[in-house]
């Protein structure tokens, strides 16, 4: 086992940039550029797999919306393909 | 007697205690102040102005109709709550008083399988009412963007409007019947004819609409009786794009029009919401700049004929300049919609910072060809703001289909608002530009509101205009059942009626 490493959780991967006003550090996971967040927005130091499990817990809320609503989603796609 | 100044009389408090028991009376300030206010943009540096003397919190119809009576012998305003929800301060004190929240009233108290009805109480959710229908096949589908958080009460109070209400109908359509504390504290019920259950009914007045939408200034509901649908077999939800507003207004029409059965709903984006949405919305920052304009749809229903449905609405937007954006947004995007109140509220300064601001979102009723003009209108209203101020921002419109027709839309225009930064004179100039915005609505054949309500700062100023003679009903009705005004005094603008007594 490797000894915990805190800088490992916090430090998060080098950006891309997505747009003039939007990063992004993993993947599908897009951020607000930090410069824009300088003047009013407090800023704090964020674990990475918080990131990653906050991304992932919009993703399981949307899949039991859509389980919520109705039994099957019909793809789009498959429809255009048709 | 008029309930219309601040305070209350011990002698009241303890009367409640006898009716609540007081664990269920609360007086302490985090819990007064809570209950001042709405998600919708506030005055906050006038927040003692709108907190409650008391809150109350029922257990039961007869308990509400006690409080009520209580209000009436010591004149005291009583304010109902439900999920605190609303966007237009129906449930926000401006005579302080009584604020009855009605969120201990959520039981299920009765599953008519076969009838397909339910009887629940007013502090019911319709998510956590969905999930106890859905093992019965069956589902209540009065869909708000609050949907996770709203109940079935304030859902009453306001007269709400679905998000899939062009397929199963608005709140008042989904409500058969419920149970009413009239201002006097008379228990009455409401719905169509006497049995509780009916659709459909032709037996003296029609009054179940007049107790729907009055934001608590003709009472309070306590239970009601719901219409139920089995829970579809099948969503579609595709997402369109377009070169520009012009191009998605058209083809809204077209899609609109193909009249399939299971349509239950479509929204217009306008270019600056897409722009807003660029700014912090995964799905559209890498979107091409020809995406300027959207179009969604939504078909809910049997499989077979979602499937078929869907082939016709693909095929008239298609023929309509739309491209289809693909299955990730139009499913993703589509749940969110569900759920807009968890959406985080980021707003720009004119400099490009980021700051948090509150939601203000518009919500007139408009006809199809007036869309384009009262876009036009109400974006050089906020313009002008913003040219004025970073306190406010302008997140762009939408617009949903209120019907299967296509005859009207809930348009709305979303504006940001910095709230820490409001003063008296920030606020004027927002309440200038509501009654502004509201009288936009108005002079294209609107209505200022499709399903917040309108007793709002600045817009409850031209409710008259918009209602005409109707007004003057109102304030015969509400001297006619409330005559010592106990609720929610001072909306509406209804306190008038008052001071001409005292006159």
């Amino acid at each position: 086992m490797s000894p915990y490493r805190r800088e490992e959780d916090v430090v998060p991967p080098e950006p891309q940039r997505m747009s003039d006003v939007a990063i992004m550090r993993f993947e599908h996971i897009f951020e607000v550029d930090p410069a824009l967040m300088r003047e009013h927005v407090r800023q704090q130091d964020f674990p990475n797999w918080d990131t990653q499990r906050i991304a992932a817990s919009r993703t399981d809320h949307l899949d039991w919306m859509h389980r919520h609503w109705a039994t099957v989603v019909v793809s789009g796609e498959e429809l255009l393909d048709e | 007697m008029s309930a219309v100044a601040g305070g209350i009389d011990d002698r009241a408090l303890e009367e409640l205690a006898q009716v609540l028991g007081s664990e269920h009376l609360i007086t302490s300030k985090p819990a007064r102040m809570h209950r001042a206010r709405v998600p919708a943009p506030f005055p906050v540096h006038r927040w003692a102005d709108h907190t409650p003397d008391a809150v109350v919190l029922p257990g039961s119809t007869e308990e509400v109709a006690e409080i009520v009576k209580i209000a009436n012998r010591f004149g005291v305003p009583v304010v109902p709550r439900s999920g605190g929800t609303g966007l237009t301060d129906g449930a926000v004190p401006l005579r302080h008083g009584i604020l009855l929240d009605l969120k201990r009233l959520d039981r299920l108290i009765e599953l008519d399988l076969e009838n397909r009805t339910c009887t629940v109480g007013a502090g019911m959710n319709m998510l956590k009412l969905n999930e106890r229908l859905g093992p019965h096949g069956l589902i209540y589908p009065d869909d708000p963007a609050s949907y996770p958080c709203s109940l079935v009460g304030g859902r009453i109070g306001t007269s709400g409007w679905s998000l899939i209400g062009s397929r199963y109908g608005h709140t008042r359509d989904l409500v058969l019947s419920f149970l009413h504390v009239l201002p006097s504290g008379e228990v009455v019920r409401f719905g169509d004819g006497g049995g509780g259950k009916l659709a459909k009914s032709s037996t003296g007045y029609t009054l179940k609409p007049l107790f729907m939408g009055h934001q608590g200034t003709l009472g309070v509901a306590t239970e009601a009786t719901l219409k139920l649908y089995p829970k579809p077999e099948a969503e579609l939800s595709p997402f369109w794009a377009f070169d520009d507003y012009e191009t998605a207004w058209q083809a809204l029409r077209a899609i609109v029009r193909t009249d399939c059965a299971t349509f239950a709903g479509a929204v217009i984006f306008d270019e600056q919401k897409v722009r807003y949405l660029r700014r912090d919305d995964e799905a559209y920052i890498p979107q091409p700049e020809s995406v300027r304009a959207l179009v969604c749809a939504v078909l809910y229903g049997n499989e077979d004929e979602v499937r078929v449905g869907g082939k016709r609405l693909m095929r008239a937007a298609r023929e309509n300049g739309a491209r289809y954006l693909g299955d990730e947004i139009s499913q993703g995007d589509w749940a969110a919609r569900h759920d807009r109140y968890a959406t985080p509220l980021h707003g720009r300064t004119k400099a490009g910072q980021v700051i948090a601001m509150s939601w203000h979102c518009e919500d007139a009723e408009i006809n199809w060809t007036e869309l384009p003009a009262v876009r036009r209108e109400w974006h050089e209203i906020v313009a002008r703001l913003r040219a004025q101020t970073d306190v406010f921002d302008d997140w762009g419109m939408f617009a949903y289909t209120s019907a299967r027709t296509g005859v009207s839309y809930l348009t709305e225009i979303d504006v940001g608002i910095w709230e820490q930064e409001l003063d008296d004179e920030t606020w004027a100039l927002w309440v200038d530009a509501k009654r502004d915005i509201a009288r936009v609505a108005v002079a294209h054949g609107g209505s200022i509101s499709s399903c917040h309500g309108a007793c709002r700062e600045g817009e409850v100023d031209v409710v008259p205009e918009e209602l005409g003679g109707g007004y003057e009903v109102m304030r015969t009705l509400k001297r006619a059942l409330d005559p010592n005004n106990v609720m929610n005094p001072g909306k509406y603008g209804l306190d008038g009626v008052f001071e001409e007594d005292l006159k």
